[in-house]
């Protein structure tokens, strides 16, 4: 018996028009594990997830989800897996227990143990008020807990997630982590997420890959990729990018290495604390005060600015579908 | 904590449940149904238009048709079928509307994702479809009855007309399901409705058969409406035609071979993974 539920090999998708979204990917997940798959837009999440459930065939590679091929044992691992897609698939003309019915009678479930399944899965996620009500009136976080309950219905061993929690405000994304949580821990469900949110992974996954350009770039714990980076960092504001880049040069010497970014310069250095009043010394002595100082500890975000060069809020500016703000803050 | 785990272990994860082929579509006609019956502003106006064109005409040429040779019977026995027919057109679309509006959805993705067979996907909207159909025509008939129409075959001969209206529409659902799967759009698949409109004309439907001349009696003739409508006039206004029945059924059933074949050909194309 395996205890990998999903294994990816050399995994690659190329759409007509040579456009290459995933370019030679592999990872395992353990069974009863949450897996973390990190990324910008378009950097193969979503093509990745098509292929593992199914919706989509890969170019190269292989992929077995519950022991199954993804190319050649399709209906078996639609048995095994349970899938909510990012959009959220389901007729806003129908109420959620009608739904969650034929979702297990489809999946050939009798009629009354669909019943008692859908009624126990409302309840789980806590639709049960909701049960008569069409889907079209209900709030957005309120349809992805559906969408979460639909993709359980015939007891999957691996639950796909694509953006779980893209587009929701901060109560109904707690809500979800919650529950994913809750269904990994008490059901021992397998779990498979994407995300552009590091705060998710970092919250919810054992296992983090961070995926760019269709290339896995780091995977490893989140722990581990944080430590990884290994050092806290002094990170130094200054008023221009031009006085940045002269500060730089002033306190490169006393750290193991430094980041540029724009107008902030980050050292990165064993004993950061104890540093901090040579680091000010240092630089009046070159007279280029910083206009803030402020200390971070290793964060995944570290993590995805070191492997990628480029900060994740970015996508989440361009996402007309997320109507937070950005997130991350500077020197947090 | 544990007791939600085991209370939740009711079907056995890997248990191959398969369910029937009658047993899919019947799950997914009476989805199909509760839908269309929750979107009642689509399903009257196509019933609303045949019986305002069924009283316009019986109205302005109810007193012309004696002028018109082998009219035969009333006029209203006449005319009906065009409302029928007409009816049958706009009610094939309804399926295609359901499915189109399932994929826009991103619910027909998720029916992608169980066991369900692919033909159910298929057939399961044309046959609610077909249900709506039967229900619209029996009501234009209700119509036919209180403007005086007196059938020569009677009520069984009733139920005839109305199985020959949902057969042509079942057939012509064939085409507009594929416009619905190939194109993903629903301003496409109306469109693909919108095409049939034509061919109810491009048939004896004002005049009979006989009286039509030049390129319009032959079209007429390679359309299956021709057959259908001749059908049910024979059984409205004269009396049991086994041979018209029998030829309206076979153009029917060839318009149904030829459009259900484009029609798994564009649902083989949706599903496949590419």
């Amino acid at each position: 018996m395996n205890d990998r539920e999903i294994i990816v090999d050399e995994l690659k998708k190329t759409y007509p028009g040579n456009v290459t979204a995933v370019q030679g990917v592999s990872f395992q997940v353990e069974a009863g594990k949450i897996f973390g798959f990190l990324g910008p837009n378009g950097a193969g999440k979503s093509t990745t997830i098509k292929i593992l459930t199914t919706l989509a065939l890969p170019t190269a590679g292989k992929a077995y989800v519950g022991g199954f091929d993804v190319v050649t044992q399709a209906t078996e691992v639609r048995r095994v897996a349970g899938v909510a897609l990012q959009d959220i698939g389901i007729d806003p003309l129908m109420k959620s227990m009608e739904l969650l019915i034929l979702q297990g009678r489809l999946f050939g479930a009798s009629k009354q143990e669909a019943t008692a399944r859908a009624r126990e899965l409302l309840e789980v996620v806590q639709l049960s008020d909701a049960e008569d009500r069409r889907v079209g009136t209900y709030s957005g976080g309120m349809r992805r807990r559906l969408d979460l309950a639909m993709a359980l219905v015939h007891e999957p061993k691996v639950l796909f997630l694509d953006e779980p929690t893209t587009g929701l405000d901060p109560v109904s994304r707690r809500d979800v982590w919650n529950e994913v949580r809750r269904l990994n821990r008490e059901l021992g469900i397998t779990i498979f997420l994407t995300t552009q949110y590091l705060e998710e992974a970092d919250e919810l996954a054992d296992n983090i890959a961070i995926i760019v350009n269709g290339k896995i770039a780091k995977e490893g714990t989140p722990a581990k990729l944080k430590a990884s980076m290994g050092e806290e960092s002094i990170n130094l504001v200054f008023a221009t990018p031009e006085m940045a880049e002269k500060g730089k040069t002033v306190v490169e010497s006393m750290g193991n290495r430094t980041q540029l970014d724009r107008d902030t310069v980050r050292l990165y250095l064993g004993k950061a604390t104890e540093s901090i009043p040579t680091v000010i010394n240092q630089l009046q002595v070159a007279g280029i005060a910083p206009i803030s100082l402020t200390l971070t500890q290793p964060t995944l975000d570290d993590v995805f600015l070191q492997v990628t060069g480029q900060r994740l809020v970015a996508s989440e500016a361009t996402n007309p579908k997320s109507s937070r703000p950005s997130r991350r803050t500077e020197g947090k | 904590m544990e007791t939600q785990a085991s209370k939740l272990a009711i079907i056995k994860p890997n248990k191959r449940n398969t369910l029937s082929l009658p047993v899919e579509v019947f799950l997914l006609i009476i989805r199909s149904l509760t839908t269309i019956m929750r979107t009642p502003e689509a399903l009257l106006p196509p019933v609303a238009i045949s019986i305002f064109f069924l009283v316009i005409y019986q109205s302005t040429l109810g007193k012309a048709s004696s002028f018109i040779p082998g009219i035969g019977g009333s006029y209203l026995g006449f005319i009906l079928p065009l409302s029928i027919v007409s009816g049958s057109l706009s009610g094939s679309g309804i399926a295609a509307q359901n499915l189109v509006r399932d994929i826009e959805r991103g619910y027909f993705d998720k029916l992608l994702l169980t066991p369900v067979r692919r033909a159910a996907l298929l057939l399961a909207p044309i046959m609610a479809g077909a249900v709506i159909l039967g229900i619209q025509s029996a009501i234009v008939v209700a119509v036919g009855l209180l403007l005086g129409l007196k059938p020569a075959t009677g009520f069984p001969g009733l139920l005839v007309v109305i199985g020959l209206g949902i057969l042509l529409g079942i057939g012509f659902a064939g085409f507009t399901v594929s416009a619905a799967l190939g194109s993903g759009s629903a301003a496409a698949t109306q469109g693909a409705s919108f095409l049939f409109f034509p061919l109810t004309f491009l048939a004896p439907t004002f005049v009979p058969l006989a009286l039509l001349s030049g390129w319009l009696a032959v079209a007429a003739k390679l359309n299956p409406i021709t057959y259908v409508m001749e059908a049910m006039r024979s059984l409205l206004n004269s009396g049991w035609d086994a041979r018209a029945i029998g030829i309206s059924i076979l153009a029917c059933l060839i318009l149904a071979v030829a459009t259900y074949a484009l029609a798994a050909f564009a649902l083989s194309v949706r599903v496949r993974r590419t």
